[in-house]
């Protein structure tokens, strides 16, 4: 009868589940982007940026308010970054973010983070799991190095890979962002909600201490000069001039913003393979679809809705995440891109 | 006389001193505030205080800057409000005002004696220009667009004790020179 209690105990004690591991952050191992230099070299590139460890305080609490309440913040013109995911839209002011850079937010039960480095005008959004991303107080080629508070390693933004760390060498899941203002988002995307200022933290998020996107200004300025060294220079294009770049495992490559709207869709050879740029108008970004058989897009025939584009021939293309960046930030984590400045200059 | 108590004289029975300590102190503590970025634009145009962050007021955001508690708008005058921070601001703006006005005293003390001013004393606000200036020069820097702005900003913070240390040890020349002037 002992004997027989003790196995129960034993299938008991096996039938209850341990208590949950602390969840890391969902990482993509290998990496589906590609590292142009070593993580060593990434490592010793490293600065620091002058505040400390979460001196820059990302929101682990955001509260969001209605588009109306956000009218009286923010102007038509003024920068936001958006999100759609899972029917839900959000949009979180760069005046908001430029002070905590990185908004740890869950939608419809999903764990997101929202990333934003003003300094190399980068937006990107990260699946987090359970775990939070903060802001190390550390750069890369001008660039925010996030850390992960489960395992404290360590993630240049724009590389969106460990590069320190016991999950360096792994990708970050992410997620696309849209950079855009205000006014394009609302029009958009009408029920959204915005970030409040109500964050926690005692800021002043009327005023942006490197300059201004509305009118553009100080930092921003696409000629002003950048201010801490980087991996790869190229004077192709001003240092702070906006491109919308991609990366897959084949490559890098990176269509100015000028060109984009001039041509609508623009076909990139990239690594042996294509790609479809297609800009979104409303929103003035681009859309990246991987297009092997190099399949017509049909400009007259694209919609352009809450999920995106679609139609037009881009069923059944998949879509590559694409983010807007200041050219020389661009070049020195990608330094072997390829760059479209327009149809005269066609690689 | 000793250099504590020819300092001591030298502020205490001399409110036109008293009051240059007090107003170098308010103007630089202004200054430091807005180049460091608590003070800055932005208001709205009217008077109002709220406080909704005390919890935070020792968390700080690099070393020797502090979390904002509150936020204070005067007129176009956004206040992101910490104690620390002013309490930091006031005290360089207080150790610099003393050495100026020392410094001018002792010059004034020098010339009626017949004697040769050192020109060093002149000096002496150096390093709390110094400080004031470090802390804000990466924004300085940004404004201008230059790159060493960068290369500053990991050594930026610790300017603030560097200059703190060498106000005192300035005051403490001054207080030396004023008390062997009186004897």
């Amino acid at each position: 009868m002992k004997g027989a209690y003790s196995i129960l105990l034993t299938l008991t004690a096996l039938m209850i589940p341990a208590s949950p591991a602390v969840a890391e952050v969902p990482t993509v191992d290998p990496p589906e982007v590609p590292v142009a230099h070593t993580l060593e070299a990434f490592r010793q590139a490293v600065r620091s940026g002058g505040p400390g460890k979460d001196g820059i305080p990302s929101i682990d609490q955001p509260r969001f308010h209605s588009a109306d309440a956000a009218d009286a913040m923010l102007d038509d013109h003024d920068k936001v970054v958006g999100l759609f995911l899972n029917g839900e839209a959000r949009a979180y002011p760069q005046r908001i973010l430029v002070w905590h850079e990185i908004v740890n937010d869950e939608l419809q039960g999903k764990p997101v983070s929202i990333t934003y480095c003003p300094l190399t005008g980068t937006a990107l959004g990260f699946h987090r799991g359970d775990a939070e991303l903060g802001v190390s107080g550390r750069l890369v080629n001008s660039n925010l190095v996030m850390y992960d508070r489960d395992t404290d390693s360590e993630w240049p933004q724009m590389l969106g890979v460990a590069i320190d760390g016991p999950l360096a060498g792994q990708g970050l899941e992410e997620i696309r962002v849209i950079w855009t203002t205000w006014g394009a988002w609302k029009a958009r995307y009408p029920e959204t909600r915005a970030l409040s200022p109500e964050t926690g933290y005692v800021r002043n998020y009327r005023r942006d201490p490197y300059g201004s996107y509305n009118p553009i200004s100080g930092y921003y300025l696409p000629e002003s000069s950048r201010l801490f060294p980087v991996m790869a220079e190229s004077q192709r294009l001003p240092p702070k001039a906006t491109v919308l770049g991609f990366r897959t495992a084949a490559g890098a490559a990176a269509v100015t913003i000028p060109a984009l709207r001039d041509e609508a869709v623009i076909d990139l050879a990239l690594g042996g393979t294509h790609y479809s740029v297609i800009h979104d108008a409303v929103l003035d970004t681009g859309w990246v679809f991987h297009n092997p058989q190099r399949s017509e897009i049909r400009v007259e025939d694209l919609q352009f809705g809450l999920q995106g584009v679609s139609g037009g021939g881009t069923e059944g293309l998949s879509a590559v995440n694409a983010f807007e960046a200041m050219w020389f930030a661009w070049k020195a984590f990608y330094p072997d891109t390829l760059l479209y400045q327009g149809e005269e200059q066609r690689p | 006389m000793t250099p504590l108590r020819a300092l001591w004289q030298s502020l205490c029975h001399w409110p036109l001193g008293q009051g240059l300590v007090g107003a170098m102190a308010l103007g630089y503590g202004g200054l430091y505030l807005w180049l460091t970025g608590d003070l800055g634009g932005g208001g709205s145009g009217v008077l109002q205080a709220t406080f909704p962050a005390w919890e935070r007021v020792w968390e700080t955001r690099s070393p020797f800057y502090f979390e904002p508690v509150g936020l204070i708008e005067a007129g176009p005058l956004v206040w992101t409000f910490s104690p620390v921070n002013t309490l930091f601001a006031l005290g360089l703006g207080l150790l610099l005002g003393t050495n100026l006005v020392l410094a001018w005293r002792l010059r004034r003390v020098s010339r009626a004696c017949g004697w040769q001013a050192s020109g060093s004393t002149f000096l002496s606000g150096l390093p709390a220009l110094l400080a004031g200036g470090a802390c804000c020069a990466p924004l300085v820097l940004i404004w201008l667009g230059l790159p060493l702005a960068g290369a500053l900003a990991s050594i930026t913070p610790w300017l603030i004790p560097l200059a703190t240390l060498l106000l005192l040890a300035s005051l403490a020349y001054l207080a030396m020179a004023l008390a062997s002037s009186a004897s």
